[in-house]
């Protein structure tokens, strides 16, 4: 057991955790932050994806241990004040929601891609959620949901990448 | 929490194996606790390929211990003298980032862009794939074909080890259990070398490679390194600016021995490396 300190969508937490555990468990278990979901639990579906330090994450494959003084975000913060993300809204303005499972890894994903390039072409949109398995929608939805989100629909970027 | 009635109480069910987990200020801290623990101990940076291990049962170490909280291994740094060198904790991200990696590296760069998937390559590092050694570590191939020393540090002193030498086998390395990757070299010998790398998967996705090749075109020689067509990357003997491309894929095919496993037959990995050879060939500006 080691006592540390992190930062969750801007709230302080302390707790004393086992140092074998993940931050994904830690979230989920210790926390009660069962936004986050566990699919894989080894690095390949991205269920589990949060932003640490600003960079995203796979949190099943992180010790708690590693994000001892770190500031994390995860979908619990996302719908600030009660109101959906532009992101959120645009997932369910393009019903790229089915059972939900990939969603906030999803969106978690999509809101670090935005950030790194606020206007990304399709492709990059398709690489930027390469990490993020959705079992349901066939993945369209979810593109056209990020591009609305970014602004990216009918310019020049996302048509090219259309008529690629 | 509303549960059916006769469901078993839930309760956490702790991932990982119990372990210690360590985080020493400085190399030489770090160092003097391999000594005494270093066949207890996995050091880790990403953690992408340990934990996985550690889930799956395949290690169990009583400590691991954090290389990220000790101080200067994070730098990826050029200079004209020395070449490339890339920081134990330095991640397939940040080499992709790196302008000097782009524009005098640019075929460790085509290669690091194939590596899993974004989120990860946010952990994952260079050093950690190398040391892994796995048949399909997508670094090794162009870190070979490139000429790449490895920097081994221990209470015992200090050795520089060239990459083909370091790995010994299916996920074997020349590395003892004191000893510690401080950072990987890449020389001057091919900068601003033409590459590419072509990574055959099994679906569109992120995946494992099924087999890769990369290849350089620093002239005058041709330089070509298959991953996943023997226990280890093979780097070919170096071959002249105008050498028939029947010549690369015959010396290849001389040097792999693939296997046939779960993702593919061996013929199919020997069709493929012909393939490759001959369309980066065509592609690789010379
Ligand atoms: C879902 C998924 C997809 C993946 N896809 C790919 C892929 O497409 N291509 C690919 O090549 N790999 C892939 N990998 C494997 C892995 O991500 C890479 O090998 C990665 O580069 C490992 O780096 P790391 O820092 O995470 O290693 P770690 O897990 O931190 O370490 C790996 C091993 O090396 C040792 N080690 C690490 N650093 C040092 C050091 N400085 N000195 C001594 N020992 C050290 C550790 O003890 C451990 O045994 C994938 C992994 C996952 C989980
Ligand atoms: S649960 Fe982390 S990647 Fe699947
Ligand atoms: S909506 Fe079900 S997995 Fe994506």
């Amino acid at each position: 057991m080691r006592h540390i300190t992190v930062t969750i969508n801007g709230e302080r937490y302390e707790r004393d955790v086992a140092e074998h555990r993940t931050l994904l468990h830690f979230l989920r278990d210790d926390l009660g932050l069962t936004g986050t979901k566990e699919g894989c639990g080894a690095g390949e579906c991205g269920a589990c994806t949060i932003i640490m330090d600003g960079r995203a994450v796979n949190s099943c494959l992180v010790l708690a241990m590693e994000a001892d003084g770190a500031a994390l975000e995860t979908i619990e913060g996302a719908a600030a004040g009660g109101e959906l993300s532009v992101i959120q809204q645009a997932f369910h303005d393009h019903h790229a929601v089915q059972c939900g499972y990939c969603t906030p890894g999803m969106v978690m994903s999509a809101t670090d891609l935005l950030r790194r390039n606020p206007n990304p072409s399709r492709e990059e949109i398709i690489d930027g959620i390469e990490g993020n398995f959705c079992r349901c929608t066939g993945y369209q939805q979810i593109i056209e949901a990020i591009e609305a989100a970014a602004g990216a629909t009918g310019t020049a970027a996302g048509k090219e990448a259309d008529h690629a | 929490m509303t549960r059916l009635r006769g469901a078993p109480e839930p309760k956490a069910v702790p991932l990982l194996h119990e372990f210690s987990y360590v985080a020493h200020r400085s190399l030489d801290e770090l160092l003097s606790f391999l000594a005494h623990h270093g066949d207890e101990t996995q050091v880790f940076s990403g953690g992408t390929d340990l934990f996985v291990n550690i889930r799956a049962g395949l290690a169990a170490p009583r400590y691991v211990a954090d290389l990220k909280s000790v101080s200067d291994l994070h730098e990826i740094a050029f200079n004209e003298r020395e070449g490339l060198s890339i920081g134990a904790c330095a991640t397939v991200n940040e080499l992709i980032a790196n302008d000097t990696v782009r524009d005098r590296y640019a075929v460790l760069r085509t290669a690091a862009e194939q590596l899993a998937t974004f989120q990860l390559r946010n952990r994952a590092t260079v050093v950690g794939n190398i040391v892994t050694a796995s048949p399909c570590g997508d670094m090794t191939s162009p870190l070979l074909c490139l000429g790449t020393d490895v920097v081994l540090v221990s209470v015992r002193g200090e050795r520089r080890v060239p990459l083909g030498e370091f790995i010994t086998g299916v996920k074997t390395t020349q590395i003892a259990t004191d000893e510690i990757v401080t950072r990987v070299i890449v020389g001057t010998g091919r900068i601003d070398a033409a590459g590419g790398y072509r990574k055959l998967k099994r679906i569109k996705g992120h995946d494992l490679g099924v087999v890769a090749v990369a290849l350089i075109k620093s002239m005058p020689a041709v330089r070509v390194a298959i991953s996943s067509a023997a226990p280890t990357p093979v780097l070919l003997p170096e071959f002249g600016a105008d050498a028939p491309v029947a010549e690369i894929q015959a010396s290849a095919q001389a040097a792999i021995s693939p296997i046939d496993d779960v993702r593919c037959t061996a013929e199919y990995r020997r069709f493929m490396v012909d393939v490759y050879i001959r369309r980066l060939m065509e592609e690789v500006p010379a």
